[in-house]
């Protein structure tokens, strides 16, 4: 086992730095950062050729290349094109990414992994037809509309059914209340339980939105995998034994369908943390999505490399996650 | 060799409903097991052999409509409580299954499973179920028991797996073991060795055995008492020699033509041509008579009773006086069969 885990951490390095070349390889032929300079005919061309050499504009692309890579395994990712340090940009991002994702990640997967159990050890019930429908019908919506009915009937409908229209309960923007500082004439900041509540009235609807897609999905693979569990050649065996029919289908059935299942909620994992982008932009969260999107837009290659690095990463760490995980859950997996 | 029934089959009917309509699976079917005995049911595929089996153990899907009776020592497991049947399950009536690579859970130790079976009839502890675990790996010829037990079913090769289900089969010492195709998965040469192992087991047990097998060659040597199942029904039953010697339905002379012999040498093997009707919509007569070289008129609109052609010796055939005269019965699959108006549907 612990040969396995060290050979899947070791072949990470070589995917890592496969993972860089690509990246920036992508990101320089973006576009040009400095365009806004050069179309402006006020600019000396010798102030844009400055500017070019500062950002190292002018050399090749491999010695670029080793310039940044060499920079970031020490965790620095130099600065964005208005000179302000990008990794602090990053981070901030990432946190507010994963106070969303994660908790809506976690929910979506406990009621995902229980409706889908329920729904195969009663299949053809009405539980299993209605649980079955639901998460087909929300398997199905685009998020864009899940988000945008949820900001209309969650924010509008029912703050106004609760007589808040003046001072929303429900907050559909941002991941907290402005001014967010603790001081003498904004008390109701002050403490954990004043964050923590303002939190959940802003993280309420676009961890709903997540959650809903998502739960969705793992409802329905849960559902089909047990389902094959408990039609298994082992499961027969089980009862065949005179188990009681509880632990047939814990110890049998459902321990063995959470094995594919663990696999993907962990590449899952893995994906979200590049941010729920279209959740984000409708909530107007400054996550890890609308950073992307921002420096695209303004062509800012440190930040977008320094973003594309961190969320391929975690996509390779959790890949190593899900890998431990099926090794841990199936023995035949251990040995090859 | 017969003494007290200990398991009493009697009328057994079982039908899965379908969106076409009620499968009959099993049609009337009777036969009891004594203590110790070793009953053979043979047939092909779908002839209801398996779920004559599962109906004993209560191991049907709930959509199953199971009419007539089953009785273990008196007791009635048709419409039993499930916890009544659970408490049989594993410990009096017990079960070897066809395919020992999916039988066994991959993720446990071959330990662990066998310590579940005991432990799901006993009050032993943790640790005596592991160390009686180990013992029976031992007694159905494991070698290094103690190593075999924490390891995984995927190490262990297939015949080794079926000596596993074999020691999982005998763990709670039960009065009758039903054997559904064991060796069917196995090599040839391990075939053997695992029916032999079975054979020393239910003696050391005191068990009854109920071998179902599409393969007469594994009954010929260790049944006492045959049944020959075709469409959901016995057709014929009697001794290993009343069935392999003085066969008296035509299907069992043709089952017995299909089969290789070592002595025969030259013989062409003769397949029944054709292949079990629908058991959805059965038409009424014998269901054998569309495959049938002897049929007759009578034979398409009244399905025979089982009929004693011996001592101990039933068939359920019109014709069984017209095989019994016959020089070398198994000459009638050689000539076309007759054909017959209606009697080519179904197949």
């Amino acid at each position: 086992m612990l040969r396995f885990a060290l050979r899947r951490l070791l072949i990470a390095i070589p995917l890592l730095v496969v993972a860089s070349i690509l990246v920036f390889v992508l990101v320089v032929n973006t576009g040009d950062p400095l365009e806004d300079m050069r179309t402006n005919p006020r600019i000396p061309k010798g102030q844009i050729a400055l500017q070019e050499h500062k950002l190292g504009l002018d050399q090749p692309v491999t010695v670029r290349y080793w310039r940044w890579v060499s920079k970031a395994v020490h965790g620095d990712f130099g600065k964005d094109n208005k000179d302000r340090p990008v990794w602090p940009q990053v981070k901030r991002a990432l946190f507010v990414t994963l106070r969303l994702v994660l908790l809506a990640q976690i929910i979506a997967v406990l009621i995902g992994v229980t409706i889908g159990v329920i729904s195969a050890v009663r299949q053809y019930s009405w539980f299993d037809y209605a649980a079955t429908g639901i998460s087909f019908f929300l398997f199905s919506m685009p998020i864009v509309a899940v988000a945008a009915f949820l900001r209309y009937i969650g924010a509008l409908r029912v703050n106004e059914w609760l007589g808040r229209t003046k001072n929303p309960l429900i907050k559909v923007q941002g991941d907290r209340t402005f001014p967010s500082k603790c001081t003498p004439n904004n008390p109701g900041a002050c403490g954990l339980r004043a964050g923590l509540y303002d939190f959940a009235t802003h993280a309420l609807l676009p961890t709903l939105a997540l959650l809903l897609i998502t739960y969705a999905g793992y409802s329905r693979f849960q559902r089909a995998s047990m389902l094959e569990t408990l039609s298994s050649d082992y499961t027969r065996t089980a009862r065949a034994k005179g188990i009681t029919e509880r632990r047939v289908i814990m110890r049998h059935a459902f321990r063995n369908s959470l094995i594919p299942v663990t696999t993907i909620m962990a590449l899952d994992f893995g994906a979200i943390i590049g941010g729920a982008i279209i959740t984000e932009t409708i909530f107007e969260w400054r996550g890890m999505g609308r950073l992307l999107i921002d420096s695209i837009n303004k062509i800012d290659p440190n930040i977008l490399l320094c973003w594309l690095m961190i969320t391929a990463t975690c996509v390779i760490v959790f890949n190593i996650i899900a890998d431990l995980l099926y090794a841990v859950l199936d023995p035949r997996i251990r040995l090859g | 060799m017969s003494g007290e029934p200990i398991l009493e089959v009697k009328d057994l009917t079982v039908g899965f409903p379908t969106d076409d309509g009620v499968v009959h699976a099993v049609r009337g079917v009777s036969y009891s097991v004594a203590a110790r005995e070793v009953v053979g049911i043979v047939g092909e595929s779908g002839c209801g052999k398996s779920v004559t089996s599962m109906a004993m153990m209560g191991l049907l899907p709930r959509t199953a409509r199971i009419g007539g009776s089953i009785r273990f020592r008196g007791q009635e497991l048709v419409g039993a409580p499930k916890k009544a049947l659970r408490a049989l399950r594993g410990s009096k009536i017990a079960m070897i299954f066809q395919d020992p690579m999916t039988a066994m859970n991959p993720v446990y130790t071959v330990g662990w499973q066998l310590g579940e079976a005991l432990r799901a009839h006993s009050d032993l502890s943790g640790r005596a179920a592991s160390k009686r675990a180990i013992e029976l790996l031992d007694l159905v010829g494991i070698p290094q028991p103690e190593r075999r037990a924490e390891q995984y079913p995927h190490e262990f090769s297939g015949g080794m797996r079926q000596r596993a289900m074999i020691a999982m089969a005998i763990s709670n010492n039960p009065d009758v073991i039903i054997a559904d195709e064991p060796t069917t998965a196995l090599d040839v040469t391990v075939q053997a060795q695992v029916l032999e192992t079975l054979l020393r087991l239910k003696d050391e047990v005191n068990a009854a055995i109920i071998l179902i097998t599409h393969d007469l060659g594994v009954v010929a040597g260790m049944v006492d008492d045959l049944k020959v199942m075709y469409a959901g029904r016995i057709v014929e039953s009697g001794t290993v020699d009343d069935i392999f010697y003085r066969p008296r339905m035509p299907y069992t002379v043709g089952l017995l033509g299909s089969l290789p012999s070592a002595a025969g040498g030259t013989d062409r093997l003769t397949p029944i041509k054709g292949s079990p009707p629908s058991l959805l919509r059965l038409k009424p007569g014998c269901p054998f008579s569309a495959r049938c070289p002897i049929v007759r008129d009578e034979c398409l609109s009244v399905e025979p009773e089982l009929a004693g052609v011996g001592p101990g010796h039933l068939a359920a055939c019109v014709a069984t006086d017209e095989v019994a005269a016959m020089a070398n019965p198994k000459d009638m699959f050689h000539a076309p069969p007759l054909v017959v108006a209606g009697s080519e549907a179904d197949t």
